[in-house]
């Protein structure tokens, strides 16, 4: 399938390199707004920053892993005081 | 960490570690143990060790580095991401690994994470199902998370822990995220 296309000056390829740096806010101002405008007018591009914004966000939001006590025991012994 | 740590800074506890004080030392430790053990079970290339010798030593060796070099730091932010420099020098000397340029299309792992699709293939975003992704992905894709989306280093700070530049670390952030959503789509067997 082929469905790729140019929306808002801007093809699906060069809009999926920039998703990333999107999502981060790292693209300059008149890049991000031409990439927004693509993303409202191409579903699939859109539905698929939603998407990795939606998992990005599922990462952060895990609780961290706690450092289970038994390598906390053996690390301070492992550790000259 | 108790509210009175917290008011002594990475810095200081690093210059006293420098001076000799191990009551320095040892609070450097404890701040820091957790995410130096998350990041190894993370970035250890044969899964995260569940040999907790492994990860014993991994953290021993670490903060031994951290204080032979404690004189010769020189950063003014946070000491995590220098913690975990050397961390990953301790995970490279007890798993030696060739890394390999990821030469996967971007197009190919855009569209096993459904794009170009159609549509379908919601995203499953529980938390079983997300722990679950994370530990199924190559080692190099769970070290960038750990870094840029759990400890929210910059670009900069994962180019130094990493040995990357900031663009191969850019792109490497880019690649990881894409695969983790193509594994939050996927759907076990049988449904």
């Amino acid at each position: 399938m082929e469905s790729e296309r140019i929306v808002a000056g801007l093809h699906c390829g060069e809009v999926l390199a920039d998703l990333s740096e999107h999502l981060d806010g790292r693209l300059s101002f008149d890049r991000a707004e031409r990439i927004d405008e693509h993303l409202a007018g191409c579903a699939e591009c859109g539905r698929l920053f939603g998407e990795v914004t939606a998992a990005v966000r599922a990462l952060r939001q895990l609780p961290d892993e706690l450092l289970p006590p038994e390598v906390e025991e053996r690390l301070a012994e492992a550790l000259p005081g | 960490m108790t509210a009175d740590d917290a008011k002594v800074s990475d810095e200081t506890l690093i210059g006293r570690t420098a001076a000799g004080d191990p009551s320095a030392f040892d609070r450097l430790v404890r701040r820091h143990q957790a995410a130096v053990y998350r990041f190894a079970r993370a970035a250890a290339p044969d899964g995260p060790p569940g040999d907790t010798g492994d990860a014993v030593e991994i953290l021993r060796e670490t903060f031994l580095a951290a204080r032979r070099a404690a004189s010769r730091h020189r950063d003014e932010t946070s000491a995590r991401p220098w913690l975990l420099a050397l961390a990953r020098q301790a995970i490279d000397r007890r798993h030696p690994r060739f890394r390999e340029a990821d030469l996967t299309p971007l197009r190919e792992l855009a569209r096993a994470a459904g794009w170009q699709s159609g549509g379908g293939g919601a995203v499953d975003e529980s938390g079983l199902s997300v722990e679950t992704a994370f530990a199924a992905l190559p080692p190099e894709d769970r070290e960038i998370l750990t870094l840029c989306d759990r400890e929210y280093f910059t670009v900069d700070e994962a180019a130094r822990v990493t040995g990357l530049s900031d663009a191969a670390v850019r792109t490497r952030l880019h690649r990881a995220r894409l695969r983790l959503l193509a594994r939050l789509k996927e759907r076990p067997h049988g449904e």
